[in-house]
Parts: structure tokens; sequence; C-alpha cells
């Protein structure tokens, strides 16, 4: 190990106690760019080799047929450690190049490929037929659509069922369908909205029957 | 009593500018490849520099075209997280080799195109 000046900076400074990095020059003091303007880079968000967007959303099914062709299944993407013979293939890859304001969550969360490949549905859990309360529909949901293979077979030991599918199970409640869109476009997932089916509530009032009509009553209530 | 921090620790910061941030992403780089011949021998990785030194290119291409500033100030983060881990010693072989998938297993690849996806079953 080489001599090292005792200072703060010079114990801060990156790979400086490495015998390899020994060999580099190392400074003194740490120094900051002060250099403010920025050059324009060689590259740019433009040079990004995938499809434009020209919405915020990765997609949405509420366009018209024309305007929202369903994107091609991209084939060159770099798979990672997690990918496996039941993996979809993505149609697009979050690599921080869309423009929006929201943070490009799926660069830097580390999750797996796969769950940018997997549509998932955000709906509203219908209110239960046999009862009238409605305390399970106030909120929205968000689930994921099952792989096409992979997410069942029979464990050849047990018999027990065997699934590839890490998503299966899970579910993420939001309050509002506008929140459940933007964590969908922030993580970069494909999804798709499934309106609810609003009750229709015809209001009745039992004096209605007894009201004064013009014309020939249709049943008549009295004697 | 002073507190000594651990080897290849670097204080958090922010990037004042894209020039700032442009700056510490060649520093960053520069440092992982100088330690590529380190992690092949402390690691005893099957492979050679090279494959070493273009995986570590392929991994800062993968965000060659982010936006936001602040996006690349977490990732700077992530990848001296990784060094540090890296050149203390603290990762495995395998945590190593979680980067090295495709060179190790050339089976292990999404299919080529349509009609391969249709007859495996996964388009």
């Amino acid at each position: 190990m080489a001599a090292l000046p005792r200072s703060i900076a010079s114990r801060l400074a990156p790979a400086v106690l490495r015998p390899s990095a020994a060999r580099a020059f190392v400074p003194a003091y740490r120094t900051y760019a002060t250099n403010t303007d920025d050059p324009a880079p060689k590259t740019s968000s433009e040079d990004a080799p995938v499809v434009k967007q020209t919405t915020d959303s990765t997609q949405i099914r509420e366009q018209s047929a024309a305007e929202g062709t369903p994107r091609k299944p991209d084939y060159n993407v770099a798979i990672d450690y997690r990918t496996s013979n039941f993996s979809p293939i993505p149609k697009r890859v979050m690599d921080g190049s869309e423009p929006g304001e929201s943070v490009a969550a799926a660069v830097l969360s580390g999750a797996p490929i796969d769950l940018q490949a997997r549509t998932v549905r955000i709906y509203k859990p219908t209110k239960a037929a046999t009862q009238s309360g409605d305390w399970h529909s106030h909120h929205w949901l968000m689930d994921w659509d099952p792989l096409p293979k992979g997410h069942r077979w029979e464990n050849p030991l047990m018999g027990w069922q065997s699934s590839a599918d890490f998503m299966n199970g899970h579910r993420i409640q939001f309050k509002s369908k506008e929140d459940a869109i933007a964590f969908a476009n922030k993580q970069g997932y494909e999804y798709f909205v499934q309106e609810p089916n609003e009750r229709r509530f015809v209001p009745k009032a039992y004096a209605n029957n007894f009201t004064h009509s013009f014309k020939k009553l249709k049943i008549i209530r009295t004697k | 009593m002073t507190i000594n921090p651990t080897y290849l620790a670097q204080r958090t910061r922010s990037s004042t500018s894209w020039n700032d941030a442009k700056r510490r992403v060649l520093h960053s780089y520069r440092h992982w490849l100088r330690a590529a011949p380190e992690i092949q021998s402390m690691y005893t990785i099957n492979l050679p520099v090279s494959t070493l030194r273009t995986k570590i290119r392929q991994e800062f291409e993968r965000h060659r075209y982010v936006n936001q500033l602040k996006t690349v100030d977490v990732l700077l983060f992530h990848s001296h997280q990784e060094f540090q881990e890296t050149l203390n010693f603290w990762k495995q072989l395998s945590h190593v080799l979680k980067y090295f998938r495709a060179e190790e297993d050339p089976k292990a690849k999404l299919p080529s195109n349509f009609i391969n996806g249709f007859l495996e079953g996964r388009n």
C-alpha cells in the first residue's frame, strides 16, 4: 500500500487504497466542475434507438385503432439474470430517455426486465351481487395478466400446482385511476384500464303510482 | 473519536450540472476499467479481462440516453456501490456472475423472431 497523505480528502477519494489504483494519479484535493455552461452533448435522447412516444403513457387502449397500434415485441433486449424460459418478450424497456416529468423508476429499481414485458390490468373490483353494500368498490386495483406459458404445471413428485409466475398473487391498491396509471407509467408497465360497470339505479317513490295522469291509466290501482 | 469510513467510501453528492455528471460518469467508468484485472483475479472468474471490460461498457451504455440529472445521480450512486462491494470483496462469485448470464448460458436468451417465440409459447 502506498503511503497516504493524512487528510480527509484523500480518505474519501475513490480507489485510493487499492494496489491497482495506486499506479494512477490521485489528486490531493477533490475538484469540482465549475464550468456551469452545458455544451451540447454528442448524443441526445433523440438518438435513442426506440420508438418515440407521443404521449406519456406506455400504452393507452382508449385511443382509436389507428392511433394506438400495438408496438411489436423487441427481441434484441438485453436479458438479465432473472430471464427464464417462460419470460415474455418486452415491447419497450424503459431506459430513461422517455419525455415527461415522472421518475424513470424501472431504470433505477433493479426490477426484472420481465415485469416490463407483462401487461397490467387496472380495474375497480365489482360490487358483490349478493349484498347491497359497496365497501370493496371504492379503490382501484392493479393486477398482472397471467403468463402464456409457465403459469401453472403439475409437480412431478406430489402432483401439486407449480408455477413460474411470480406475480401470480400480487395486487396493488390505489385510491384513484390516475394514481394507478401514474404508477404503471413510472415503472414502465404496459397497462390497460378496465372501466367499471356502474350500476344504474332508478329512484322510485311509491306516491308516484297515484299522481294524476292526463292519459288513460295503464294500471288502475283503486277499485 | 473519529469515525473511519470503509475503503472506497464516497460522500453522497448530487451533480451540479450535466458537465459535472459527465465528468463523474467518465471517472467512474475509468475506475471500473482499471479494476477489471483485479476483479478477475479476486473472484477467479474464468473469463478474459476483455469480456469484463465489454460487460462494463455494456452496463454503462444501457443508460446512455437518460435525460434527467437526478436519475443519472442515482445511477452513479449504484455504480459506485457496486464498485465498492466488488473491490472490498463483500460479494461472492455468484453475485459477480449475475452480470454474465448471457456469456455463461448462451441458450438463455429471448427468441430471435416471432415464429420461434410462437413455437416456444412466449410471445
